[in-house]
């Protein structure tokens, strides 16, 4: 099976700007554990800060863009990874080692796959 | 044969078989549908044949072969998102009539039913369905809810047990831990609930017995898991003391004032086989610091024996090192309104967080009880209506109504 591991913590304890200390010190930590995983990841990526997102809002016919984050959470979605995982367990021992540069959280999300 | 010895033979052995197919077909749905099914063909072919030799054997056989068949049926994988079986069935599987065919996997189905990805609800009411065997109307009424929102939550269980890809395995080492934990919390809850009304009239109790065979089962599977036993031994604890738990006038009766006399001495003696056992192994786990506090109640003979207490005060501290939280401390200050003052407990109980504690009916009783006994009665008498206030069930609402009218006025 094939999981999302949806990685959300506050994005303002990685400072701002890209050479801010604590985020150079995460993306190492990051490119180490992708290593690690070797062929069990299959993709992912960090994200830029939410002062970068732009939302398109669908509300009957009209499509309106917004500036912003779909929604304004204590904690932002700061990047995922797409791992190749045998089942549940797996993917919850995988989720606990991605590294968060302070308290957060990781969501686990199945793909949909083929036979779904 | 009778239908009430089909029902028998189902009930004892279902775990057992659905468990067995559920591992090894990795779809909780099929094995509880296909033994669901075995049992309709053994009403028609029992009577006609005469019972099998092995009765368990044959419905697994049955059961077994019409997964087998509906795999066959169903050509496109996609509909019922089958795997093939790990080891397919051999020759002898067939032909062996003897109830050691079955593979006891048991554990893993506990293990998935009380898997921390489901909500803690759902585990409880799936764990009662699939390894308790209870039927969903059971389950509902137990719940207070309706047999067709009952059925809907263990549904959406399942879905999420298959989508989410929930092994059917024994947990890895690391994660052994969290999931015994998430196992042992899901039956101390279950029987919790099966526990709460003293009178036992509660439709709850009915499912305490299944909970009791359920913890000797996972002490069978799971011998040197000092937890394990420990909540086996708490359980039987609390069902020996079932009997005393009522007055005549069908008030509850706290531990320290019901007549030991008419504990079930075989239970307690199961009880301390078990709290030995898991003080042997570790004696400081939470459960078995518990376990020792019922024990200590057990203890006594007769009701002319003093109160143990001071050795309750004492495992409470001890309790509190392991676990600290707003519960245990209430209990403690039990405790301790009887070995210092109700002074002393009082001040421990309104250091409590009063927030998290506002729906639980104990901290009211409590807090009501020493507010009496330092002379607060406006205050107590606030207390006990706080807890009435939560509808309690009628045994604990008579004796609160009867320790509230006993306040001076």
């Amino acid at each position: 099976m094939q999981y999302a591991l949806l990685i959300y913590q506050q994005e303002s304890v990685l400072g701002s700007g890209p050479d801010s200390p604590a985020l150079r010190a995460i993306v190492a930590k990051h490119m180490a554990f992708s290593r690690d995983l070797g062929a069990q990841r299959v993709g992912g990526s960090g994200l830029k800060p939410t002062s970068s997102a732009t939302t398109v809002r669908t509300t009957g016919k009209s499509k309106v863009v917004h500036d912003g984050p779909f929604a304004e959470t204590h904690e932002q979605l700061g990047g995922f990874y797409i791992i190749e995982a045998p089942d549940l367990d797996t993917a919850i021992a995988i989720a606990k080692n991605v590294p968060l540069t302070s308290d957060g959280a990781i969501e686990i999300r199945p793909l949909l796959g083929p036979t779904t | 044969m009778t239908t009430s010895t089909l029902d028998r033979i189902a009930r004892a052995a279902g775990v057992r078989v659905i468990a067995a197919l559920a591992a090894r077909y990795r779809n909780l749905d099929i094995a509880e549908e296909a033994f669901a099914e075995a049992c309709a063909r053994a009403v028609k072919a029992w009577p006609e044949r005469g019972e099998p030799a092995d009765p368990v054997a044959w419905l697994y056989r049955t059961a077994d072969r019409f997964v087998l068949d509906t795999i066959r049926r169903e050509r496109t994988r996609e509909r019922l998102k089958l795997e093939a079986p790990v080891c397919p069935p051999t020759a002898e599987d067939v032909m062996v009539e003897d109830e050691e065919l079955i593979p006891d996997e048991r554990l893993k189905l506990i293990f998935v039913c009380c898997h921390p990805a489901l909500a803690s609800e759902a585990r409880v009411a799936l764990t009662l369905r699939l390894v308790c065997g209870l039927s969903t109307a059971e389950i509902a009424q137990a719940f207070l809810v309706s047999e067709p929102t009952m059925a809907q939550r263990l549904v959406r269980a399942k879905r999420k047990i298959a989508d989410a890809g929930v092994p059917f395995e024994i947990p890895g080492r690391d994660a052994w831990q969290e999931r015994l934990d998430s196992v042992l919390t899901t039956l101390e809850v279950a029987y919790g609930s099966a526990h709460a009304d003293a009178a036992g009239a509660g439709s709850h109790a009915g499912y305490a017995v299944e909970i009791l065979d359920l913890t000797r089962v996972l002490t069978e599977l799971l011998p040197e898991e000092p937890e394990g036993l420990a909540l086996a031994a708490l359980v039987r604890y609390a069902e020996a003391r079932r009997p005393a738990r009522l007055d005549e006038l069908g008030a509850m009766v706290p531990v320290s004032e019901q007549e030991p006399s008419l504990w079930r001495r075989p239970l307690i003696e199961a009880a301390e086989y078990y709290l030995q056992r898991a003080a042997e192994l570790h004696p400081s786990g939470p459960r078995s610091l518990q376990a020792a506090i019922h024990s200590a109640w057990c203890g006594r003979r007769s009701i002319a024996d003093p109160p143990p207490w001071a050795t309750v005060l004492k495992l409470y501290d001890a309790l509190l090192n392991v676990r600290d939280d707003a519960i245990v401390r209430l209990n403690r200050a039990v405790a301790v309104a009887e070995v210092v003052s109700p002074r002393a407990a009082l001040d421990e109980v309104e250091g409590l967080d009063r927030s998290s504690l506002a729906s639980f009916a104990p901290y009211h009783a409590v807090r009501a009880d020493l507010l009496a006994r330092v002379g607060h009665v406006a205050d107590a008498r606030a207390a006990y209506d706080a807890v009435l206030a939560l509808s309690p069930p009628p045994a604990e609402r008579l004796w609160l109504e009867r320790k509230r009218a006993a306040l001076m006025k």
